[in-house]
């Protein structure tokens, strides 16, 4: 069977295929895709298929929608149909006659548009009928629940994963309850009946399937086309991290709170459109068509087709339809006629489609132990190594292409850059900063040393605002820094590295960089949809500066610049993290324990590139263990135990501070 | 019916639906202690516990209908019923842990819990494809004795074995929780699972013992609902759990007290509320007082830590 | 290579189901007629779907057996309209449904549909196709009311036609009968939350105000919900006369039992939703002692008059009959009716002729005298009482219409 394929798959130039870059692929599959959409309603000549298919783009829809949520910013919303919902009710209420409020003039302007008419009942006061459009109800219900889904998202920031879902959970089941409660304004139980149908230009879509299905793949090509584009954004990035791991994300100053809203805003107001466009098709809603088994059958495209796969979830998507609509209730047929034909009464009477539900639970369940990526992940292009490539001996660089990333620090080296005083931290009652006191100067490098738990790293995350001070200030530059979020923090020139590598596991060595950028990039969500040329030039500016960072480790991370960071080894990791920190143009570069797990050699390259960093004026703050390193590069030295700062000042005069070796060495033991 | 009889009615009634909301959240919060994961399926265990009650009961020949039973015999057949169920669902649970979560033990992110999800769906589906969508009708084992309060008010002696049993399987988990060495190695798990493998603590054992333990009280809680609403169906788990799942978090999670507490809170908010406010916004109150804890105060009301990792 | 071979088994399993759904050419042998059947038939639905199915089979197989209407066979057409995310009926799958009955030009009525949900989404779409359905069991008033013509038929013929009556008659006439015959002064009312129930309790509920009852609460029921001893200790402490319950038997399995433990002395009444022969079995015998029901038609099942049918009924279809299996039975007769008429008067049996012919008819049948008023109402506007007792249900009468 395999080699059958191959020879097929070469036959048709799989290799070939896969050689071609993926803007090239998209070039080419794009027409052949929509000349099959938009054939199919002909080749098919039956409308029931056609309408079959139009309900099927709703679920695209939903499934677009959702890997946004989930899949891009990895937000598990587990109340996606309460989107859905809004949108639906949105659009039903102001094209039903539901809600009747008394006429006055204020009426007499959406009137004359064509909005709304005076509705004239002899005997009783003039009410308003709204019939509002269809096409302008799409943008307005796409921007309500994108308010919505900013307004729930807005609970879950502070939460793991896990409580995020069952906070959207809950909002998932509010919906409904309230649609069925509040029977003014979506007349309750009964549900809403006579919603107008879109027209165009004159034209009433009806009930015939046919306009149904273009809209529906309209809408299906825009939201797949937005989706694509977001994901290969600055927008797209800052999800991806936020993902992969938020603190780190927020150190190289990605605004979770922000990102995350606008996840929530994006998913919803794509889950709004499916709404409306479902609803204008069925002409009635009712509360339980926005039930928690819906949020799930979203989710289990989603999972299936591949969390964060755009053509994943798509095919998912129109399968999970195809599933519930058609084959199911073929291959009910055939059991019927298997069970006739072995004369089992239990196979005669056996309806599959009621296991639909129990084939959602195994997909999901099968999925996340066997396939998590889902059944048809994302491409992800990545070029193999050549074998010189692979045989080649490490060269190295150097930092001296970087002048990008110098610093403009006000005033000159000499000046005081971070300024802290006083500054404590308890975790329960440990101190794990007790009244530090410190000031480093622009253009200085100072190490910090002590012994296992002596608070080093705790005061660099008091510095880059991972944790907040318990008293005490910090001020970089003059400005108070202390307690503010840590992607504030970057944008006023702050990075750092992580004691245990902190990488965005799944993506790329070029994407980790270019989320390091993400600070000093400007492009927001509409720019990344658009992608005038101004957002196009500031990207390829990006890369070709991520491009210059690699390089400063010669050939090690350039032919892996597209691999995902995962395989890496522990070294080439260690990099990447660095040449992270470096594009986000740091003033104050905070590196935590960079030698960890490098052989002499390389630490010696690194001692190198340290010294880059400081010719071009980068101020460096280092936490080692390996004093020889510490001794050689720093111009100061400080050192902490237990919280406390014990010794300051010249390598040589902290080596031989009493206190110093006694807090490494304990009591009664003296350096020979 | 005066005010007073039947606010007090009210109460009784609150309480006893909070105890039963605390025997689910108290298996719930146990495995959740241990390895910080939100267990969707422990509420669909505790509706399977119910048919498999149903199953026991059935075989044993006692059905809806069948004449009653009293003393030895009604002992006799409460603790074949419970030691069966029991044991069938901390299988069930043994079997959930081994074959769906072991293998995403050391995944981060929300796969695991998605699991759990796709289990509940499972576990709910093969119910009713089973029996079918309508309810069906447990035996009413316990006498139907009910003794007056105060004016009209009463309190049956179902409620009263709900709450005794309630209290008494509190106080035996702290106690086993706090007091015994397997207790010290869940909380060392909890803490810590290297550290405490490093310690010679087999985690993969506590961590199966746990949901054992879990799952059974998931199976005890099943059967007291049949026991106390004289039927089950397919779709018990989902609500009940949910509410279940506040108690929880309200209460604390991890905190065995903190169970039992936000169950009891819950089934008043559940009553009091529906007297006040009428029962159609029993689900919004309910689902309010989640978000506004998660939001707030994560920790709960007892509860120590915050649901966070760092 | 797994994945391989997982594309290649869909992609095969796709390509069978396509071929296997195409249509076939079914007019090689002569006149057919078919008529679209759509029923939630799997979910909580699916029993009461079922009885109306074989109703309709039962009624299709006695007429092709006399040689067909006016030499036309008749075919079924039977979709399901429950899907598994809803749980039981499904307004979007009705919708699709009566969309691929449109879509095939041999299918000129339908009977159905079975829940007043389904019918408000297909019933625009009938009324655009100009295509007639005869629905045995919706209740829902909305759908044929004159009021909310504009939303359920844009083009102003009637095309919902039913062989029952609707709820503007089923709630009120039970508030009539509580009121004169039980001499019920003050009520409660729940419903389930569901579209029927909803309609139903609202019904009864205006009905109860316009006689001067008391109406002390109205509140709702969470079918999925276990404990109702809330509510019902509140309903205890206002002490109605009688407690109303619209909706169907998801709550009322729980309602009935937990009722019989806290109020066992009050009057309990349901409309046509407790009418399931199935609920002493998910309550106990004594917890549904002494519940009234209503039906929209009047007595079939129980009536002497139908014993015969009913015996064949249930030899032939193995199972029990409900009143709905009758009045689609019934339903069937009628189109068979419109058919003989039409060829009668030389038309050709087109959709348009046949909802005409049906809006003409004036027929007898097993249910008694049948014929539809301008807005597709069976004129005859009967709901029956029942009661639940010792376990059965037992006919009481017809309900007062004032």
């Amino acid at each position: 069977m395999s080699a059958l394929a191959g020879r097929l798959g070469a036959r048709l130039g799989r290799a070939r295929w896969r050689a071609l870059p993926i803007a090239r692929r998209r070039q080419i599959m794009t027409p052949v895709l929509l000349a099959i959409g938009l054939a199919f309603p002909f080749l098919t000549g039956n409308a029931g298929n056609v309408d079959a298919a139009a309900n099927a783009f709703t679920y695209v829809l939903l499934a677009l929608g959702l890997n946004i949520v989930v899949g891009f910013a990895g937000l598990l919303d587990l109340g996606y149909a309460a989107f859905f919902a809004i949108g639906a009710y949105g659009y039903g209420i102001a094209a039903s006659g539901q809600l009747k409020p008394a006429w006055s003039s204020l009426w007499a302007p959406l009137a004359w548009a064509g909005q709304v008419s005076r509705l004239v009942v002899p005997g009783q006061p003039d009410t308003v009928q709204f019939h509002v459009t269809f096409w302008p109800m799409l943008a307005v219900t796409a921007i309500v629940c994108a308010v919505f889904g900013m307004l729930f998202g807005a609970p879950t920031l502070r939460l793991r994963g896990d409580y995020l879902a069952i906070v959207t959970l809950g909002f998932g089941e509010i919906v409904p309850v309230v649609a069925r409660n509040w029977e003014g304004l979506t007349n309750g139980a009964q549900g809403l009946g006579g919603i107008r149908t879109p027209t165009l230009l004159g034209y009433d879509f009806g009930f015939s399937p046919y306009p149904y299905y273009f809209l529906g793949l309209a809408l299906v090509t825009a939201a797949v086309w937005i989706s694509i584009r977001l994901q290969e954004s600055r927008v797209g990035r800052a999800w991806m991290a936020i993902r992969e791991d938020e603190l780190a994300a927020g150190a190289m100053g990605v605004n979770h709170v922000h990102y995350k809203l606008l996840a929530f805003a994006m998913g919803a107001a794509v889950g709004g459109l499916a709404g409306t466009f479902y609803v204008a098709k069925l002409t009635t809603a009712t509360p339980d068509m926005f039930t928690f088994p819906v949020s799930v059958m979203v989710l289990v495209m989603v999972v299936l087709g591949g969390l964060g796969s755009i053509r994943g979830v798509v095919v998912a998507a129109l399968f999970v339809a195809f599933l519930q609509s058609v084959l199911l209730q073929d291959l009910t047929e055939y059991v019927h006629a298997l069970g006739r034909l072995v004369g089992s009464d239990f196979l005669q009477r056996l309806e599959l489609i009621t296991s639909l539900e129990l084939i959602f639970g195994l997909i999901l369940v099968l999925m996340m132990i066997f396939r998590r990526e889902g059944l048809w992940p994302a491409v992800r292009k990545v070029s193999a190594l050549t074998r010189e490539q692979q045989a080649a001996a490490p060269s190295r660089g150097s930092a001296v292409d970087l002048e990008w990333a110098r610093p403009q620090t006000a005033g000159g080296p000499g000046r005081p850059l971070l300024q802290i005083e006083a500054l404590r931290k308890s975790f329960g009652g440990v101190a794990a900063a007790d009244e530090i006191t410190l000031t480093v100067h622009a253009g200085e490098l100072v190490s910090v040393i002590g012994p296992n738990g002596s608070g080093k790293t705790t005061l660099f995350n008091l510095i880059t605002g991972l944790i907040s001070p318990d008293s005490g200030s910090i001020r970089l530059e003059g400005h108070e820094i202390g307690g503010r979020p840590s992607h504030e923090i970057v944008t006023r020139g702050v990075a750092r590295t992580f004691q245990n590598i902190r990488l965005f596991n799944n993506l790329s060595v070029m994407e980790n960089l270019l989320v390091g950028e993400h600070s000093r990039l400007e492009a927001g969500v509409l720019g990344a949809i658009l992608r005038p040329p101004r957002v196009r030039r500031e990207e390829e500016r990006a890369v070709e500066r991520a491009l210059q960072a690699v390089s400063m480790f010669g050939n090690r991370l350039l032919p892996r610049i597209d691999h995902p960071v995962y395989g890496l080894s522990y070294a080439n990791r260690r990099r990447t993290e660095i040449a992270r920190a470096i594009m986000t143009r740091p003033k104050l570069l905070l590196l935590d324990e960079p030698a960890a797990g490098m052989n002499p050699a390389e630490t010696l390259e690194l001692m190198d590139l340290i010294h880059g960093f400081r010719g071009l004026g980068i101020t460096i703050i280092l936490i080692e263990h390996k004093l020889d390193v510490v001794m050689d590069v720093s111009d100061r030295v400080v050192v902490l135990d237990h919280g406390v700062k014990i010794a300051e000042g010249a390598p040589a005069q902290v080596r031989s501070d009493e206190r110093v070796i006694e807090a490494y060495l304990g009591r009664r033991r003296r350096a020979a | 019916m005066s005010g007073l009889d039947v606010v007090l009615q009210q109460v009784v009634n609150g309480l006893a639906l909070g105890m039963m909301y605390a025997l689910l959240a108290l298996g719930f919060t146990m495995v959740y202690g241990i390895i910080e994961l939100i267990n969707f399926s422990h509420f669909s265990v505790f509706m399977t516990g119910t048919f498999v009650g149903l199953t026991v009961l059935n075989l044993m020949g006692v059905t809806a209908v069948s004449r009653s039973l009293t003393g030895l015999a009604l002992v006799a057949t409460l603790v074949v019923l419970f030691a069966a169920t029991m044991a069938t669902t901390g299988l069930l649970g043994v079997a959930i842990e081994r074959i769906c979560l072991r293998p995403l033990r050391n995944v981060s992110g929300t796969a695991p819990m998605i699991t759990t999800i796709g289990v509940a769906f499972i576990l709910i589906n093969v119910m009713l494809l089973t029996w079918g969508p309508q309810a069906q009708r447990f035996p009413s084992l316990l006498p139907n004795w009910r003794w007056p309060l105060l004016g009209t008010a009463e309190i049956t002696f179902k409620q009263v074995v709900l709450f005794v049993v309630g209290m008494v399987l509190m106080v035996i988990l702290s106690h086993l929780v706090k007091r015994t060495t397997l207790g010290k190695a869940m909380r060392a798990t909890a803490q810590d699972p290297d550290a405490a493998r490093m310690m010679g603590i087999d985690v993969d054992r506590v961590v199966v013992l746990t949901f054992f333990l879990g799952s059974a009280l998931a199976g005890a809680g099943s059967l007291f609902f049949g026991l106390y609403y004289g039927f089950t169906g397919y779709y018990v788990g989902y609500t009940t759990g949910l509410r279940a799942f506040t108690s929880a978090v309200l209460g604390g999670i991890g905190s065995i007290p903190g169970a039992v507490l936000g169950g009891l809170f819950i089934g008043l908010v559940q009553s009091l509320g529906g007297q006040l406010l009428g029962v159609k916004w029993t689900d919004v109150m309910i689902f309010s007082i989640l978000i506004i804890v998660m939001v707030l105060r994560p920790s709960g009301l007892l509860g120590v830590r915050a649901p966070q990792k760092a | 290579m797994k994945r391989r071979v997982l594309v290649a088994g869909i992609a095969l399993v796709g390509l069978v189901s396509t071929l296997a759904s195409l249509p076939t050419d079914s007019t090689a042998q002569g006149k057919v007629v078919k008529i679209g059947l759509s029923l939630p038939l799997t979910g909580a639905d699916a029993d009461g779907a079922d009885a109306i199915l074989k109703g309709a089979q039962m009624a299709i197989a006695e007429v092709n057996a006399k040689g067909g209407a006016a030499g036309y066979k008749l075919e079924a057409v039977v979709f399901d309209s429950a899907t598994p995310a809803a749980g039981q009926y499904d307004p979007a799958q009705a919708a699709t449904n009566y969309k691929k009955f449109i879509a095939d030009s041999l299918v000129m009525a339908a009977v159905g549909p079975n829940m007043s949900g389904e019918g408000k989404a297909i019933s625009p779409i009938l009324s655009e196709a100009d295509m007639a359905t005869i629905t045995p069991s919706s209740t829902n008033p909305d759908i044929t009311d004159p009021k909310f013509q504009s939303q359920y038929r844009p083009k102003g013929k009637a095309v919902y036609f039913r062989t029952v009556t609707t709820d503007a008659f089923q709630g009120p006439n039970m508030a009539n009968y509580l009121f004169h015959a039980q001499k019920m002064k003050t009520v409660y009312v729940l419903d389930d939350g569901g579209a029927f129930g909803v309609g139903i309790a609202d019904s009864f509920q205006k009905r109860a105000e316009e006689l001067g009852v008391k109406v002390l609460g109205r509140d709702r029921l969470d079918p999925k919900e276990a404990d109702y001893k809330t509510i019902l200790t509140k309903i205890k402490g206002l002490n109605p006369d009688a407690l109303y319950y619209g909706g169907v038997m998801q709550a009322a399995a729980k309602l009935a039992t937990q009722g019989y433990e806290v109020m066992p002395r009050v009057i309990k009444a349901g409309s046509d939703g407790v009418y399931d022969l199935s609920w002493p079995k998910q309550s106990g015998k004594e917890s549904v002692e002494g519940w009234f029901c209503s039906q929209a038609s009047p007595e079939l099942v129980t009536s002497p008059k139908l014993e015969a049918w009913v015996t064949k009924f249930k030899s032939e279809m193995k199972r029990e009959p409900t009143n709905y299996a009758i009045t689609s039975y019934d339903a069937i007769l009628v189109i068979a009716d419109a058919i003989g008429r039409t060829a009668a008067a030389n038309k050709p049996i087109t959709r348009t002729n046949l909802r005409d012919a049906i809006q003409a008819t004036k027929m007898g049948s097993i249910q008694g005298p049948i014929a539809f008023d301008a807005n597709g109402d069976i004129l005859t506007r009967t709901v029956s009482i029942y009661q639940w007792r010792d376990g059965e249900i037992k006919y009481v009468g017809v309900a007062p219409e004032k």
